[in-house]
């Protein structure tokens, strides 16, 4: 269709409770091409990991869907391709791998359960911990509490590599990592997109990272992308309001760099009761008229490819707004 | 003399092996001073030992002077017992520790915990005087007053971290440890709480040790930093001349590794191999392995001297006016030590 790796498409996720129902995604659409690394940006609760469960098969959808290659995702066996091409790191290398297993069987296990020949093991997983930067003869036979942090989220990357994905989805994969073990752990990343061409989903609240890091990237809120672009552009010129709160509140690591800034208020409302009008309008600080009425969609604002979903962009609402009242 | 913190020669050593390796600093009040480092560097040990909170593996020794405001004699924390420093935690000194929103007592009120503290220390308080306390302080920490009613779990993890605040402020303290406050919030939430904890500081003169390893975090919010690396501070005068011109290579790699909005795009060269085994340290300078611009004065231990007025650094190579040309980026998929 348009040459992407995976096309999200309206995807709607629902957690029901007795007689509630969250949205945790709502109407998202989301291009992934070959070899981009794409940000995915936003506060906790947002629905940025929901969104990644979802991508790779692992979530219950209530509308929508996704699509590898332009083909959808319907039934197994598209799912059983979808998680041979598009593998997925977490955040905890301390809890993501089996205690009980050496990286051994842990970089094995993922071609085992998709039947590769057992006679291409040996190599691949070799490859796999070469790839990351592990010595397999120093490696192969430890358990992971013999290893480092850093070393664990290596031998995670490897067992996601050993399948050789076209994809990979990263959910907050450095977080929990000191900054010199995470620029390690960065650098193996982007050294395999450039040499394999691996395109990498980043799942991160970190908009420093995803500015130096990202081709692309989409900002969440309460289950909506309220706003994507380049990743230059949309954390340089932020065209949304939240946006716009989010790389304010950055810390600079340089001597008074924040200064004095306004803050986003309160907390993300309750996925139960999300707001009317536009979702993000009882915290916005440039709030007018229609905001609590009309649902704004994505619109084609500042560079380009930049798109946003606040009525500001909106040359209509602001008009009809302007003849009532004047915007905050 | 005069200082409310004075720490002496700290050390704290496990089974003989230094996990804190000599560390002298001052604190006045209303200060505040950033202790920076990566994990296990013994930037929480270090304040645990403030707090003389160290599990009994640890030993400690130096002196820890506090002299908080209106109390004529100076309380030396290394001296006291275990009874006696019960009376000066949350008293004069308090801490807030990473993760420690998950801390509070689940089947309890947030009001009645906070009350607790409180009466621990006061018994003379009575019961609507500490009513209208917790009030204050829950409003202090941008808390609205119902949240005294509620349980832990009916709030998200930034209002915990704000209880926590509060908690640690119950007694009117003048030195608050925060030990990575925010690391478990998100964006928004950290500016929150760190703009809560500068408030604080303007309107209570408290004085603050922030621990954190995120660099950003300390620079907007202290006035002097302490790089701390294998147990003993490398590095340390005002946050400006710190950031400005890092006089350590540790540090300067430290703030290098730094993505920073608007600059160079791309992910810094990472500082090659990791932190020394305490019980293994490398003969001479304690970074010597790691640093690109080691040389041969390199394997003499390296003395914390100050290289240039109120910058300190234990570098023998310092002040460096320039610094050579950073080396090449480490190639991934190389092997590396970590």
């Amino acid at each position: 269709m348009s040459g992407a790796l995976m096309d999200v498409t309206d995807l709607a996720v629902e957690f029901k409770a007795r007689r509630t129902t969250a949205r945790a995604l709502d109407g998202v659409t989301l291009e992934w091409q070959p070899g981009e690394i794409l940000g995915v940006v936003g506060e906790s609760g947002c629905g940025k990991s929901t969104l990644a469960r979802a991508m790779l098969g692992l979530q219950e959808t209530a509308a929508g869907g996704i699509a590898l290659d332009g083909t959808p995702v319907t039934d197994r066996a598209g799912r059983r391709e979808l998680r041979r091409r598009v593998q997925m790191i977490f955040q905890d290398p301390y809890q993501t791998l089996n205690p009980r297993q050496r990286v051994r069987a842990i970089v094995t296990e993922p071609l085992r359960v998709q039947g590769i020949d057992a006679s291409e093991h040996e190599q691949r997983v070799d490859r796999a911990l070469h790839d990351v930067g592990l010595d397999p003869a120093r490696y192969l036979d430890r358990y992971p509490h013999q290893l480092s942090g850093g070393q664990r989220q290596r031998v995670a990357i490897a067992a996601a590599l050993v399948l050789e994905p076209d994809g990979l989805i990263c959910d907050e994969p450095v977080s929990m990592l000191d900054a010199s073990v995470r620029a390690q752990i960065l650098n193996v990343l982007v050294a395999l997109q450039k040499r394999r061409g691996l395109a990498l989903v980043f799942i991160t609240h970190d908009l420093s990272l995803a500015w130096s890091l990202c081709d692309r990237i989409a900002v969440m809120y309460l289950g909506r992308i309220v706003e994507e672009g380049r990743a230059t552009d949309v954390i340089q010129q932020p065209r949304h309001p939240y946006t716009q709160a989010l790389v304010t509140a950055i810390p600079i690591p340089s001597p008074g760099g924040g200064g004095r800034r306004e803050l986003l208020r309160g907390e993300l409302p309750d996925p139960t009761a999300v707001p009317s009008g536009c979702r993000f309008h009882p915290r916005c600080p440039r709030r007018f008229e229609p905001c609590d009425r009309v649902d704004p969609s994505l619109i084609e604002t500042g560079a380009p490819g930049q798109r946003a979903a606040c009525l500001l962009h909106d040359p209509a609402a602001v008009a009809a707004a302007a003849g009532t009242e004047r915007p905050a | 003399m005069s200082a409310l913190l004075e720490v002496e020669d700290l050390r704290v050593t496990h089974e003989g092996n230094p996990i804190v390796d000599g560390v002298d600093f001052t604190l006045e009040a209303g200060e505040a001073l950033a202790l920076a480092g990566e994990s296990g560097c013994g930037k929480t040990t270090t304040a645990l030992a403030l707090m003389r909170l160290l599990p009994p593996a640890l030993q400690q020794s130096g002196t820890i002077t506090l002299r908080p405001p209106g109390v004529e004699k100076p309380i030396n924390i290394g001296r006291r017992t275990e009874t006696g420093m019960q009376l000066v935690r949350w008293r004069h000194l308090s801490l807030v520790f990473q993760g420690a929103m998950n801390s509070l007592d689940p089947v309890q009120k947030v009001g009645k915990q906070i009350a607790e503290a409180i009466q621990l220390h006061e018994r003379s308080a009575d019961s609507s005087d500490v009513a209208g306390r917790i009030d204050e302080l829950l409003e202090t920490v941008g808390l609205t007053g119902g949240v005294a009613d509620r349980y832990p779990h009916q709030l998200s993890g930034g209002q915990r971290q704000r209880v926590m605040i509060a908690l640690a402020l119950a007694c009117r303290p003048s030195l608050v440890i925060a030990d990575e406050p925010t690391t478990a919030l998100d964006v928004v939430m950290q500016a929150q709480v760190l703009q809560l904890l500068e408030r604080l500081r303007e309107e209570l003169g408290l004085a603050l040790i922030l621990i954190s390893h995120d660099m950003g975090v300390l620079a907007e919010t202290c006035d002097r930093i302490a790089v701390m690396y294998a147990g003993r501070i490398v590095e340390t005068g005002a946050v400006g001349a710190v950031f400005g011109e890092p006089q350590h290579p540790y540090t300067k790699r430290l703030l290098d590794s730094l993505p920073v909005i608007g600059g160079e795009r791309g992910i810094a060269a990472p500082i090659p191999g990791s932190p020394p085994d305490p019980g293994n340290p490398p003969e001479g300078c304690s970074f010597n392995p790691r640093c690109p611009y080691r040389a041969e004065r390199c394997d003499i231990d390296p003395p914390l001297r100050e290289v240039r007025p109120g910058h300190w650094a234990a570098c023998h190579y310092a002040p460096w006016d320039a610094w050579p040309e950073v080396p090449p980026p480490v190639v991934a998929g190389g092997e590396a030590a970590t």
